[in-house]
């Protein structure tokens, strides 16, 4: 995926990826990624928990424009044994 | 390796992360030099999103993807951004997808994303978001390289994101 998103943003267009695999994309080296460790296949985490969803989109969203060349940042939101709630910006 | 053996692995490593872990220090990833770079040019609320996953989603009128090649398949599927969970299904061996199948936005966030538009917080959406399989390998790497990527490029200038999320699985 690392690959994928190399190829877009060196087209023009700017990326933010999830990672749930540090050590792959410490090698592929993509522009942006925010690393979760949490379980392959939830990298916006469990199914239904909108407030997680929107924290883990929101997060990266913010990385769009905080994010130094090449950063891979790591989220400590643990699995699990965290409670969300909607970021404060996109309260309804 | 087999295919039997590579799905039983992957299995495994969803089980088991640390596997997981291990078997990506050890793998023979090909490093990268040197890191592409294009900063954001507008705010959010005026930015238009792509999503790209390689969760194995798509269309189920769409061909699925090719479980039969050991190497994996390096094609994408076009996922249309008014897609519902009806609309959609996976097919991806490699990793345990029963939560992606009850709420697909675990990997691919439409429902949030066109809220989030809805709701002035984002520009907009592109008509199409994409899906890869993730598994490639082989032969395939060279062929996403040289045909996949340039044609996903093209595809993506004539919808013009602002902005590409990418989620693996």
């Amino acid at each position: 995926m690392g690959l994928v998103q190399r190829a877009i943003e060196a087209s023009g267009i700017p990326t933010v990826s999830i990672t749930l695999l540090r050590e792959v994309t410490e090698k592929v080296r993509p522009p942006r990624a925010l690393y979760l460790r949490w379980p392959f296949g939830h990298p916006l985490g469990e199914p239904f928990n909108v407030a997680q969803q929107l924290t883990i989109l929101h997060d990266a969203c913010e990385f769009l424009y905080t994010a130094q060349l090449g950063e891979l940042l790591t989220l400590g939101y643990r699995w699990r044994r965290e409670s969300y709630s909607i970021p404060a910006e996109w309260g309804r | 390796m087999p295919l039997s053996r590579k799905i039983v692995l992957a299995r495994l490593f969803t089980r088991m992360p640390l596997l997981g872990r291990i078997w990506a220090r050890t793998a023979n990833i090909a490093a990268s030099d040197g890191v592409p770079w294009t900063p954001m040019s507008k705010p959010l609320s005026e930015s238009r999103i792509c999503l790209i996953t390689t969760g194995g989603l798509h269309l189920k009128s769409d061909k699925p993807f090719d479980m039969f090649d050991p190497e994996g398949d390096s094609s994408f599927r076009a996922i249309p951004a008014t897609a519902t969970r009806d609309d959609l299904t996976i097919t991806h061996d490699y990793y345990d997808h029963a939560d992606v199948d009850r709420d697909f936005n675990i990997v691919m966030p439409l429902d949030r994303i066109r809220e989030l538009v809805a709701a002035g917080h984002l520009g907009g959406l592109t008509p199409t978001h994409y899906s890869f399989m993730g598994h490639i390998d082989g032969p395939h790497v060279a062929t996403l390289e040289m045909e996949i990527l340039p044609e996903l490029v093209a595809r993506l200038r004539t919808e013009s994101p602002d902005f590409v999320f990418l989620t693996p699985t």
